[in-house]
């Protein structure tokens, strides 16, 4: 009505539908669920909607959504009251079956992994066998073979060694101590 | 619960089945400071959250979508003198516009519309289910709405 004053005060037609830029009306709308707005504010609505268009076309799609949703949040509630009478069974087995499962998985995983595990650790206490204990004999054989006065050669061939192997040096201290002890 | 998210009978069931699976699994951390209700619940509303995560989500519906008998119960209950109790057939048009609305907005302003403008849920309520702020629980139900009647609004023009 005042609105409707205001446009015949300032030479406008007060039948045909204005259009306005305000955002009160859909603010209101969009605030409050349809369903809770006070009889103040429905009135509020209802008297601006009447002279505009946009206003009108809001506070209907918000009427509408609220239907909607309510019927849909009634068609829930039916579903739900009808439910499956086997749903119980249906989430003990799928329980049993999910408990079993983790156990077989981890029955299916050593079966498939348990040989490849069994010889990378074979392997590996082989590695540390051969890395710890085996190459202690040969230590001592270095150690050995260093202290002692022979070359391995010597070693190898020593019992066969004849005095054409002898150095010049050898032969002469041999010549000289013969005749000392002949002496 | 579930059937507040899923119209799909078999989804709803298998939204219902996750929470039960989890709610066993998780049964020790439950310390029974809370209700038990109130503790499935959380979990349900996460679980469907996530199942409507993964789903895609539908794009806008548009005046092209529509049967002619959709068409025409929109012009039906949308005039002045629109029909305050709908009939079985408006009933099964009017849940399966409701449930494509839905399908066009985030899981989360899907909750939040849902449970306020459909149920009648408090902020208070929804946020004990969620576990959200009210303040974000007021954000969701105002962005939900004002989509949802901006949707409709293009659909009357």
């Amino acid at each position: 009505m005042i609105m409707s004053a205001r446009r015949a005060l300032a030479g406008e037609d007060v039948r045909a539908p204005i259009r306005c830029n305000m955002n009160h009306i859909t603010d209101i709308l969009d605030n409050t669920p349809f369903a809770d707005l006070a009889p103040g504010e429905l009135s509020t609505i209802r008297e601006h909607a009447a002279i505009c268009v946009d206003c009108e076309q809001a506070f209907a799609a918000a009427r509408l959504s609220s239907l909607l949703l309510q019927e849909r949040v009634s068609q829930a509630a039916q579903d739900a009251a009808s439910a499956n009478p086997f749903f119980q069974t249906r989430v003990m087995a799928a329980w049993r079956e999910q408990q079993a499962g983790s156990a077989w998985s981890l029955g299916r995983l050593w079966n498939a992994t348990g040989a490849l595990v069994a010889s990378m650790a074979a392997t590996t206490a082989a590695l540390a066998v051969l890395m710890f204990v085996a190459p202690a004999p040969n230590t001592s054989d270095q150690q050995t073979a260093a202290l002692a006065p022979y070359s391995a050669e010597s070693v190898v061939l020593g019992a066969d060694r004849d005095d054409n192997q002898l150095t010049n040096d050898q032969v002469i201290s041999a010549i000289y101590d013969d005749d000392d002890e002949g002496k | 619960m579930a059937h507040r998210f899923f119209r799909d009978r078999s989804q709803a069931e298998e939204a219902a089945q996750e929470t039960f699976l989890k709610a066993f699994a998780q049964l020790k951390s439950f310390e029974g400071r809370g209700s038990m209700e109130g503790w499935l619940t959380r979990i349900a509303t996460n679980t469907c959250l996530n199942m409507l995560r993964s789903a895609k989500r539908r794009p806008e519906v548009v005046n092209a979508d529509l049967s002619d008998d959709e068409t025409e119960f929109l012009e039906t209950v949308s005039s002045p003198v629109g029909a305050e109790t709908l009939n079985a057939e408006q009933k099964v048009i009017a849940v399966d516009l409701a449930e494509r609305l839905l399908e066009t907005l985030s899981p989360e302003d899907r909750l939040a519309l849902t449970m306020i403008d459909g149920e009648g849920a408090s902020v208070n309520e929804v946020a004990e289910v969620t576990g959200w702020s009210e303040s974000k629980v007021k954000v969701r139900a105002f962005r939900a709405r004002k989509k949802a009647r901006e949707a409709l609004a293009k659909l009357l023009r």
